[in-house]
């Protein structure tokens, strides 16, 4: 039963735990936790790809699980398969649209991607983070600074969101500034001069 | 002109080393990364690894926090003459020895900067097998990029293109493991998500 193979796992049976687990799937294909079993066992001996294979698996019975997205967008991110973790993102963005993480990690993953279009929308979901949490997003308010910096370096001035873009940039640097005036002050000389090496490349 | 990776000695001070080891143990579940900090020898034969930013416990493949902490750490160190002179990094599973994707994106990126930049990897066996073994060499493993710019194991077994500055750099570390200073590493990350925390670790060998 369930119990037997959660010994199997956990001595190191990775073989006979994967054919129990299959076993009780089969007889039982919505056992939340013996899916979630065999995509540990999968990472823990370093299957990823088996992890993706189970994960997505899982996900198709049970996609309203957030916390599988999140394992699935982190496991992609750590392959560098950027596309399949925006997917990731966006379906919880789509979900929960109201929570922060989310659209950051949404964004980071954006900006990593690069391109022109995939910069401009991850300004948008910087700009939502910003928006989620009051403007304290500290990850939030530098992606701002560096997609702006990165867009314009691609348009070279021929965009005319470059100013609107500009002053969202300054508005951006002005909060961390401030913050890292009050509460980091020994690193504000580095973050100025950062800050204006991205101003002054947009 | 300085020599090519292919003769350069590589020298990693204690303090550095103690870091990045402590940054590793204090996320046992997760891939960590950091910098390392230091500058070539008068002599122009060794890169010297004077100190280490940990960087990061999550998503290090994502290129934002990356670009915003090799900014302002290098923007730190130039000011005292330092340089960004390699990365370090950790994998997630203790068996894997393997260097990833991510851990090489980001060596070539330091190598653009400082091209005999070197990519040092935990060696997790080597590091659990410390307290019994009292072996003097490191718990990493050194990478340089071949002519082909192909990052290549250096196998330090015989000669000294690798080691640990101060000669009882484990037994410091085997110390600091057992009053479990590893607890109050900041990384980058930590930093990020309160920027009142230090990435210098300022009182970490007070």
């Amino acid at each position: 039963g369930r119990l037997e193979a959660l010994l199997l796992e956990a001595k190191g049976s990775w073989e006979l735990a994967e054919k129990a687990y299959s076993s009780l799937l089969e007889d039982n294909p919505l056992d939340q936790t013996i899916h979630k079993r065999r995509v540990a066992m999968a990472k823990a001996q370093g299957n990823i790809p088996g992890a993706i294979e189970w994960l997505n698996k899982y996900l198709e019975i049970f996609m309203a699980d957030h916390d599988a997205w999140r394992e699935l967008g982190e496991i992609y991110v750590s392959l560098q398969m950027y596309k399949q973790a925006a997917f990731c993102y966006e379906e919880l963005i789509l979900s929960q649209p109201t929570v922060p993480l989310y659209h950051l990690a949404y964004a980071d993953v954006l900006y990593t991607l690069g391109g022109l279009e995939n910069l401009q929308t991850a300004k948008k979901y910087y700009t939502s983070t910003i928006d989620l949490t009051g403007g304290k997003n500290t990850r939030a308010l530098f992606g701002v600074c560096l997609c702006t910096s990165a867009i314009a370096q691609i348009t070279k001035g021929k965009s005319k969101e470059e100013k609107e873009g500009a002053q969202v940039q300054s508005l951006a640097a002005k909060v961390l500034e401030k913050d890292y005036k009050q509460r980091a002050p020994d690193k504000l000389p580095q973050l100025t001069t950062a800050l204006k090496s991205l101003t002054l490349s947009s | 002109m300085g020599s090519s990776s292919g003769d350069l000695r590589y020298e990693l001070s204690q303090n550095a080393y103690i870091k990045l080891v402590l940054h590793s143990l204090n996320h046992l579940t997760s891939a960590v990364n950091g910098v390392l900090i230091g500058r070539i020898s008068p002599s122009n034969d060794a890169v010297l690894i004077d100190d280490a930013v940990p960087l990061f416990h999550s998503h290090l493949g994502l290129l934002p926090q990356l670009e915003i902490s090799l900014m302002l750490i290098e923007e730190y160190f130039s000011a005292k003459g330092l340089n960004i002179v390699g990365y370090f990094h950790a994998n997630e599973r203790s068996d894997d020895y393997e260097l990833g994707g991510v851990a090489k994106n980001i060596g070539d990126h330091i190598c653009r900067y400082f091209p005999q930049a070197a990519i040092l990897l935990l060696d997790n066996k080597k590091l659990e097998a410390l307290k019994k073994s009292k072996d003097r060499s490191a718990v990493t493993q050194l990478y340089v990029r071949d002519a082909s710019k192909n990052w290549k194991l250096v196998h330090s077994e015989g000669n000294n293109r690798f080691s640990l500055r101060e000669p009882s750099a484990n037994l410091m570390l085997l110390d600091y493991i057992a009053s479990e200073k590893w607890q109050g590493i900041v990384d980058f990350d930590d930093h990020l998500d309160d920027i009142s925390k230090d990435w210098l670790n300022p009182g970490l060998f007070n």
